[in-house]
């Protein structure tokens, strides 16, 4: 990733980003989608054995009622090697709320922030996940895809000089 | 020339309907809800990796001025007469004092499910519905003053208290830091709960809903908010004359922060302008 790759021609940056490999929020979460596919396989046994907490630093998933809505969430393969200077044993977090994707993300002091509740982050992914059902208003369900670059970036359409698609 | 931009609440009743309807004509033609998607597909965190350029970065500032700028320029290509107001929330502190008047942004969600319910967004009133949301919700949501859990709007000391810091933004240039005006304007602390939600954070919180998601530029009220803090960057700037964005050179190789955050003099996606280009806006607009 080249910060201000100056001289790339926005035509010739849109055949790079193309072909590059360039992980979109939007892909990882077709990713998320077939996960969840093999989570709804086992929603019963899931909810029949204790499942450790994730308030705690070795929890690596839950699956609870809360607030009348399903969320589940597992930790993915433990990363390592991240940028992040967050800390020991981060990693990939999938998480559903009656089924349907949250997207988290980390803070660098290694609380975690939803879609739903950008502003406030929140020490574990499950307290963060709660948080997330607390503001979703009744009736309310996440959408299939979580928002993110799919196509042409808005910027093409929005007539700016030049995106020099530096977004990892 | 340059052109005034002013606190909503002096905007004249002819004013205040021409910018409402300038906003309403941006949605109808779908120029809008690229705005909305372009402010999610740049919040980039600071526990992963990747450049970050509109949160928990020095270029907060900057990535939102430029990013007020072009809805300002959008809505000015409808009509030439509108400028960005902003959202004095020091003083205008509650649910019914401007903005959330019907001839502004509408008032309060209701109570049951948070759908605001009255003024020009309304979802009822046929033009504001959400397409690019969190949650399937197709209509505007907002929670004042989060009445379960009530927190006040920030105070003028508090907004003080991020002024009167010399200094831009101190390493590791991130959600972190505990000094700086940047992180002390954009407001992140340290722990949970609202005591640590500051400023422009707290702000968001304060009004919830929508504000409070990936989706916040959903709520017009965003504009007037982040108006009021590019006004805040204005003064900084002026209390603090010899002081500038920082930093002024990128992390180097070492650095945790090499290519994760903007410099003055690098370019700020997705536009081909730098932060140092952006310090400087007197031949645009000015301040009321």
């Amino acid at each position: 990733m080249v910060i201000g790759a100056g001289g790339v021609a926005v035509g010739a940056e849109q055949q790079v980003r193309a072909g590059a490999g360039r992980v979109t929020r939007r892909e990882v979460t077709r990713g998320l989608l077939a996960s969840v596919a093999a989570l709804a396989l086992a929603p019963v046994v899931a909810a029949s054995r204790p499942v450790p907490s994730a308030d705690g630093p070795e929890g690596a998933s839950f699956d609870e009622t809360y607030r009348g809505r399903r969320i589940q969430g597992s930790l993915l393969t433990p990363l390592t090697g991240r940028a992040a200077p967050g800390g020991e044993g981060e990693g990939e977090w999938q998480v559903t709320v009656d089924g349907r994707p949250l997207h988290l993300m980390r803070r660098a002091d290694g609380t975690w922030l939803s879609m739903v509740d950008h502003y406030s982050s929140y020490p574990t992914p499950l307290a963060a996940t709660r948080a997330a059902v607390d503001e979703m208003g009744p009736g309310q369900r996440l959408r299939d895809l979580a928002p993110g670059p799919v196509g042409g970036s808005p910027a093409e359409h929005m007539h700016m000089e030049g995106e020099h698609g530096v977004r990892a | 020339m340059a052109y005034v931009r002013k606190d909503v609440s002096t905007l004249t009743r002819t004013e205040r309907r021409r910018f409402v309807n300038a906003l309403l004509e941006l949605k109808r033609r779908g120029e809008y809800d690229e705005f909305v998607r372009l402010h999610i597909d740049y919040y980039t965190s600071d526990g992963e990796a990747g450049l970050r350029t509109a949160h928990m970065a020095p270029s907060f500032l900057p990535w939102h001025r430029r990013f007020v700028l072009d809805l300002e320029r959008a809505l000015r290509r409808v009509d030439s007469s509108v400028t960005m107001p902003y959202w004095n929330w020091t003083r205008d502190r509650t649910t019914t004092s401007v903005p959330w008047t019907n001839d502004l942004l509408g008032g309060n969600g209701r109570r049951s499910d948070r759908q605001v319910m009255t003024g020009p967004f309304a979802y009822s009133a046929g033009h504001w519905t959400i397409k690019e949301g969190i949650t399937d919700g197709r209509f505007l949501t907002r929670d004042l003053g989060r009445p379960a859990s009530p927190l006040e709007l920030p105070t003028r000391s508090q907004l003080q208290w991020a002024l009167d810091d010399p200094v831009y933004d101190v390493r590791p240039w991130d959600s972190t830091v505990p000094r700086g005006f940047r992180n002390k304007l954009e407001g992140w602390g340290s722990g949970s709960g609202s005591a640590s939600l500051r400023n422009h954070n707290r702000v968001h919180r304060w009004v919830g809903g929508v504000m409070l998601g990936g989706a916040s530029v959903n709520d017009p009220v965003f504009w007037l908010h982040h108006t009021f803090l590019d006004l805040q960057w204005y003064r900084w700037q002026r209390a603090h004359s010899s002081h500038r964005y920082l930093p002024a050179e990128p992390p180097g190789l070492g650095d945790p922060q090499h290519e994760r955050i903007v410099a003055r003099h690098q370019k700020l996606p997705p536009w081909d302008v730098t932060p140092d280009g952006l310090e400087d806006m007197s031949r645009i607009y000015r301040y009321a």
